[in-house]
């Protein structure tokens, strides 16, 4: 007994040594991040944006979860259109990103991290950004420095979300076969975990990988545009065209920047594949008394991760099978769907499209690192049953409560995200006359007006943020 | 007992010892020094891009025969930034000005302050505070002959080893009579930063 009450004292004096070395603080570990992020969520969703932004908990730079506060704040702080703040808030995050892009191979506070991930959970690991969120970073920073009419920030701020986007796409192949390999090395087999996982292929839909942002391309196209670089423009077009093959505006924006620049091969290879309507517009008649409207709507919140919890069958050091429960996260597995925006112009009305679905990326991304994460958790219930184990031979009855209410109150899953991002992205373009014009809007059945002055052969941008109830707009002339 | 005694202390003086081992110290340093902080545009690349061309510029035999008889009068257009970091180019550009400036061979107009002299001469003119006798009148201001602009590019790459950037800094001289680009160089730098194996 005398005894048990060492070991346990050990154990006690572990727990916090762990987290005060750790990234993380002690709330941190023993809490839901959706948990702690509902307040600034519903504050989010009334509109109140001045509001969530108090809400949101304070980190001190050491915690791990710094970067991600950074975000939800910078991204609450552009809602508020207090582009200043959120412009030094993102550039903050970024250099975070690049810090931990030039890391050492081996840090070893890393190594701490993940004894501490091993002894308690997931929420131990810092959190790395994952690549859809760092696009989106640099394309509301882009916007940033549109507020503040600055283009050459904005196409800086356009180069560095492409490159996320290609180290993406080459980092991706070689880490998915290094998963699956790794998963392969435990005594457990993957088909045990789809049988169990709940399903989240309705809510990634047809999003082919976790990073692959066509908004951010097609942000990037329409600076280039703007900045004057049409080459520029119809690659990146090209590349969100890739992934939403079928939404019309990008159709048109790609047929017509193929004609200006007589790509003549893509021409012929798109009269086929596109609609009639849009090929036979007549893309030379672009005449000098025309100007463009884009309009980028902003719709909903993406959905938080939550914790499901599973029994995986685990085999033991003696060979023997148990069945353990272990907590993971996931996304629901639905879409909300959102009724798009209508613009009444001179009688015709028009229709947004999607350019990109931010809660399908976010399911796939979870998707992708899913084996990771049960790696870990099979390591962790290994950890865990030998303290256990331990705990038993030392302490008797007394000793096996312990470990379980320990193990109990450990075992949480890693729901962080960043959940401030908007649910759901729509684009609309139009070819206006020069001049003042107000547009008539309908969005979630509200009616509004917009004024915008269009200039020749030039795009006017207008953002709206759909939130709930809240309608909130800005112009930009490019 | 001991045993667990003497980690514990330990490991708690580790933890005291390194959150106080940090003693921060201001110095003067050489503002010329090779700055490596990290793989970022930074001091010495601007120094290197300003010093270089600057001096090709003046060692240029189509610029001597420029400047024979005269100090031809040049304005600054802009570095168009193409990289991809957040580079003041107005600073390349106040450097490279500075030091034809100082060759006494060149004399610059700055169209930066066009808005504060118009300020001025209106308050000269107009203000009735200024005697109209020595007052500066307006169109008497001399034009700029040439015109001097440029490029700053990039191509930034990395993989888990190494990451390397390139900087290629272009300046052009035009003759905005002719229209003729009379002078053009270029400036290239590499960087690459190979990372460490082992950090805390």
């Amino acid at each position: 007994m005398h005894n048990f009450f060492h070991k346990t004292r050990l154990l006690l004096l572990v727990i916090p040594l762990l987290s005060g070395c750790s990234a993380n603080s002690f709330s941190d570990l023993f809490s839901h991040y959706s948990q702690q992020m509902n307040g600034v969520k519903q504050a989010q969703q009334q509109g109140n944006f001045q509001q969530a932004i108090s809400l949101l908990p304070t980190r001190s730079p050491d915690n791990g979860n710094y970067s991600l506060g950074l975000l939800e704040k910078a991204r609450l702080e552009y809602l508020a259109q207090n582009n200043k703040q959120s412009r030094q808030d993102f550039a903050q995050t970024y250099e975070l990103v690049q810090q931990n892009q030039q890391a050492a191979k081996i840090e070893l506070s890393r190594g701490i991290e993940n004894i501490a991930a091993v002894m308690s959970n997931d929420n131990a690991i810092r959190y790395d950004i994952p690549l859809y969120e760092q696009s989106m970073l640099n394309s509301y920073q882009a916007l940033n420095y549109l507020a503040q009419q600055d283009l050459s920030g904005a196409l800086v701020e356009v180069r560095r979300a492409n490159q996320v986007q290609e180290r993406a796409l080459k980092a991706n192949a070689s880490s998915i076969d290094a998963t699956k390999k790794s998963i392969a090395d435990e005594k457990f087999s993957m088909d045990n975990l789809s049988q169990q996982y709940p399903s989240m292929n309705s809510a990634i839909g047809k999003v082919k990988n976790g990073f692959q942002n066509a908004y951010t391309f097609y942000l990037s196209g329409l600076l280039y545009e703007a900045g004057n670089q049409k080459n520029d423009a119809y690659i990146d077009y090209k590349k969100a065209l890739e992934i939403y093959p079928d939404n019309h505006y990008l159709q048109q924006d790609v047929w017509r920047l193929a004609n200006t620049l007589q790509m003549t091969n893509d021409i012929n290879l798109f009269r086929d594949s596109f609609a009639r309507t849009i090929t036979n517009k007549n893309t030379f008649a672009s005449n000098n008394t025309q100007g463009e409207v884009v309009i980028i709507i902003e719709n909903g919140i993406v959905g938080a991760k939550q914790e499901v919890s599973l029994s995986l069958p685990i085999y033991t050091r003696h060979n023997d099978m148990r069945l353990y429960s272990v907590a993971l996260p996931r996304y629901q597995n639905k879409l909300t769907v959102y009724p798009p925006l209508t613009l009444t112009y001179q009688g015709k009305s028009y229709q947004a499209e999607e350019i990109v679905r931010l809660q399908s990326l976010a399911a796939k991304q979870l998707q992708d690192q899913l084996p990771i994460i049960v790696t870990r958790q099979i390591t962790r219930l290994i950890a865990k049953e030998e303290i256990r184990q331990t705990l038993v031979k030392k302490g008797g009855d007394l000793g096996n409560i312990f470990a379980n209410i320990y193990n109990i109150a450990t075992e949480k899953a890693d729901t962080r995200s960043w959940s401030t991002l908007p649910d759901s992205i729509h684009i609309l373009r139009l070819n206006l006359s020069t001049g003042t014009h107000t547009l008539n809007i309908k969005i979630n059945g509200v009616s509004q007006a917009i004024e915008v002055s269009i200039n020749q052969n030039k795009q006017t941008l207008i953002t709206l943020n759909t939130i709930g109830t809240h309608v909130g707009h800005n112009i930009f002339n490019l | 007992m001991n045993k667990f005694l003497v980690t514990a202390s330990v490991s708690l003086a580790l933890i005291a010892l390194s959150s106080c081992t940090n003693k921060s110290v201001v110095r003067y340093g050489d503002a010329t020094e090779v700055e490596t902080t990290n793989i970022n545009f930074g001091s010495t690349d601007l120094q290197k891009v300003a010093s270089q061309m600057t001096d090709s510029l003046l060692l240029s035999p189509v610029v001597g025969t420029l400047t024979v008889n005269t100090r031809p009068i040049l304005f600054v257009e802009s570095i168009k930034n193409k990289t991809s970091e957040h580079i003041d180019t107005e600073s390349i550009t106040d450097s490279i000005s500075t030091k034809l400036l100082r060759s006494g061979k060149f004399r610059f107009v700055d169209m930066g302050r066009v808005a504060a002299v118009r300020e001025q001469l209106e308050f000269q003119q107009n203000s009735g505070m200024v005697d109209a006798s020595k007052a500066m009148a307006f169109g008497q201001q001399v034009g700029a002959q040439y015109m001097l602009y440029g490029n700053l590019a990039s191509i930034v790459k990395s993989n888990k080893d190494k990451s390397d950037v390139y900087y290629k800094f272009t300046l052009r001289l035009m003759d905005l009579k002719s229209g003729l680009i009379e002078w053009a160089d270029e400036t290239e730098i590499r960087k690459s930063k190979e990372k460490e194996f082992v950090s805390w």
